[in-house]
């Protein structure tokens, strides 16, 4: 007669389980103080909350044009940069690349009725007239990052003669793709009363819109894997790093984004080719630079297709879509990615 | 059978030990943490505030509440399968865990539905039935907001509860309208809540099922999961797959965005009242900070265009 499964088995998960929580406690206290952030950088310039890094060379150069990275405001920058084997920045760095990074830091009260226009209209224009300005060049890389490169694609089509090439990463274009379940629940929440509510959105607000879109592994699940590797310190530090980033999140000024929550994601306007940034059209169809747009496979905060539908929507001949087999945070941070994106981007570049 | 009661005793015993076991640590853990200090306060602070959890005290509180879910939900899981494994006859032995399971939904429902205790405030406000799970109804800080019977200069208002629909008259009717209309979107966010905490229910009472189908194989051929773990794993997967369904559809996102929208509104209001009382004080208000704001944008805007 089959009975139930071993009972020593749970027996055992039982006794030892005060054990392992007392072990991933002390790992996770060791692990608190943990730094992030491994490549040197200076800060080139800084306008209000906002500062302009350049990252310090650690390879010869590959005589590329250097790249400005222009990150989401949704999230610190750092991530790009976590330790040394997870470290998209540095391995481009090692490719000899000549790299810029927009931080746009923590908005405060004073911030509220910043707008999308004073993004990228202002900040990402200036930041990138520095590095045009201390290169002597006309135009330049420009590498956007997932809201970031929603701004990219918006600036590079305002500004196209300022932008050489454009790198677009796990950057969403379409919003209203039927697989996106963020999307689905920003179209009924009233923007307006939200941002009057609160004027600078918090990050917890988009911290728990975030987690709530796989609530049991993300709450739950994952903290209780710890238990399983508790004793392992650089797991635990690798953990903790992540932690502290994902729940790292500025708070959103209230003007800039009730426009991108309405705009894009309520209304679709870039796709739709109606949204106009500072009073201009932005029109993708200017788009005709080089342009490498990189998607995650597995991303359930920009899925797939809200990425590859830039291509349809671009005016440019040398569109390249590269799919890599991650998710949206693995993109960043995975070995696969590790190993693939770096030289993939470096390879693209230096054939334009 | 007497050998697998016997095992069901170990297992209540061992069961009721780890409970006892994680009580003692969350005591020692505590006194740990008081003695720790101004560390410790700030940590607690920094926990406050909705930020990371990355002090000594919020990280242990988190991570333990995490451990007593897991304990609850894989132990109550793997006892019923237990109790049904017991059983000789293969489709009793799946029905009995089926028709289990059921009886574990107000169990596992209230798991997600009640904050746990010391969470902090940016969880403990999230979308009801979720518990620790925020959602973007969990706007952080509106559960520390005086409740409207404390705000200041009100709680001595004689009938408010009654004032709810009177017509607001006399030389106070300014404040009557701010409060009634304070009840009205307290009453409107009650609403939601429930909403959408049967949207939760419903959620968790389907995962409870989906699971029982997917299990329900395994009792018959007498391979149930070998592992509280396993069997906990079984259960988030399944839930996970269950909820992803649920939140595209139109109830839930219906019912979530009310609450968010509820929320919003009761929020703006209870921060108008509280700039009343400011301003009888002659502090400084939100509003007037605003004006302030968009005054220095303006001058901003005019600088630079001056400047070329």
């Amino acid at each position: 007669m089959p009975g139930p499964a071993e009972p020593s088995t749970p027996l055992r998960e039982l006794g030892e389980l005060p054990g392992k929580i007392t072990a991933t406690f002390q790992s996770l206290q060791a692990a608190s103080t943990v730094s992030f952030g491994c490549s040197e950088k200076d800060a080139v310039y800084s306008e209000d909350k906002l500062t302009l890094y350049h990252y310090r060379p650690i390879a010869p150069s590959a005589n590329l044009p250097p790249v400005l990275i222009v990150y989401a405001l949704v999230n610190r920058p750092y991530m790009m940069d976590l330790q040394p084997d997870r470290s998209l920045i540095r391995r481009l760095l090692e490719l000899g690349l000549d790299l810029y990074l927009i931080d746009w830091g923590y908005p405060d009260g004073g911030d509220r009725f910043t707008d999308l226009n004073d993004y990228i209209n202002g900040y990402l224009h200036r930041c990138l007239g520095v590095v045009l300005r201390e290169h002597r060049l006309e135009s330049t890389t420009v590498l956007g990052v997932c809201q970031g490169g929603t701004f990219s694609l918006c600036y590079a089509a305002l500004h196209p003669e300022r932008v050489r090439n454009l790198i677009t990463m796990v950057t969403p274009v379409d919003f209203q793709t039927s697989d996106n379940l963020l999307s689905k629940w920003v179209q009924s929440i009233d923007v307006d009363a939200l941002v009057a509510a609160h004027g600078i959105v918090p990050g917890e607000v988009l911290n728990a819109a975030y987690v709530s879109l796989m609530p049991f592994r993300l709450l739950q699940q994952k903290y209780v894997n710890l238990l399983d590797g508790g004793s392992d310190q650089a797991q635990i530090d690798n953990f903790m790093r992540m932690e502290k980033w994902i729940f790292d999140s500025p708070g959103q000024a209230g003007a800039a984004f009730a426009q991108f929550a309405r705009w894009f994601f309520q209304e679709n306007r870039l796709l739709k080719g109606t949204l106009e940034i500072g009073g201009r059209r932005v029109d993708l169809q200017r788009l005709t630079q080089p342009l490498l747009n990189i998607y995650a496979k597995q991303d359930h905060l920009v899925p797939p297709a809200a990425s590859t539908a830039l291509e349809r929507l671009v005016g440019s001949r040398d569109y390249l879509a590269l799919g890599l087999d991650v998710g949206h945070i693995g993109m960043y941070v995975s070995g696969r990615s590790q190993r693939e994106l770096p030289q993939a981007i470096a390879y693209w570049l230096q054939r334009r | 059978m007497t050998s697998e009661s016997n095992a069901t005793g170990d297992w209540s015993v061992a069961l009721q030990k780890a409970q006892a076991d994680m009580l003692r640590q969350w005591t020692e853990m505590s006194q740990a943490w008081a003695a720790t200090g101004p560390a410790g306060g700030g940590a607690s602070a920094a926990a406050d505030s909705g930020s990371v959890p990355d002090g000594p005290e919020s990280l242990g509180r988190a991570f333990l509440q995490q451990c007593e879910r897991y304990l609850g939900v894989s132990g109550s899981l793997w006892e019923l399968m237990n109790r049904s494994a017991a059983m000789s006859d293969p489709e009793q032995r799946a029905r009995q865990f089926t028709d289990g399971l059921a009886g574990l939904q107000q169990q596992f429902a209230s798991l997600w539905t009640a904050p746990p205790p010391g969470a902090p405030p940016a969880m403990a406000f999230g979308m009801p039935g979720m518990g620790g799970m925020s959602g973007m109804g969990g706007i952080p800080g509106l559960g520390g907001l005086p409740g409207i019977g404390m705000m200041p200069g009100m709680g001595g208002l004689p009938g408010m509860g009654g004032a709810f629909n009177l017509p607001a008259l006399g030389p106070t009717r300014e404040q009557q309208e701010s409060l009634q209309r304070l009840l009205q979107l307290g009453a409107r966010c009650t609403q939601a809540q429930l909403q959408l905490s049967g949207q939760w229910n419903d959620i968790i009472g389907r995962a409870l099922r989906e699971l029982g189908e997917r299990l329900a194989p395994r009792l018959k051929s007498g391979a149930p999961p070998a592992s509280m773990k396993e069997i906990y794993d079984l259960w988030v997967e399944a839930a996970e797959g269950v909820y992803a369904q649920a939140a595209r559809g139109a109830a839930f996102v219906q019912a979530q965005a009310e609450l968010t929208n509820a929320l919003s509104q009761l929020r703006t209001a209870q921060r108008e009242l509280v700039e009343e009382w400011n301003k009888q004080f002659d502090l400084p208000t939100r509003a007037e900070l605003n004006s302030i704001h968009q005054q220095l944008r303006e001058l901003k805007a005019a600088l630079a265009g001056t400047r070329g």
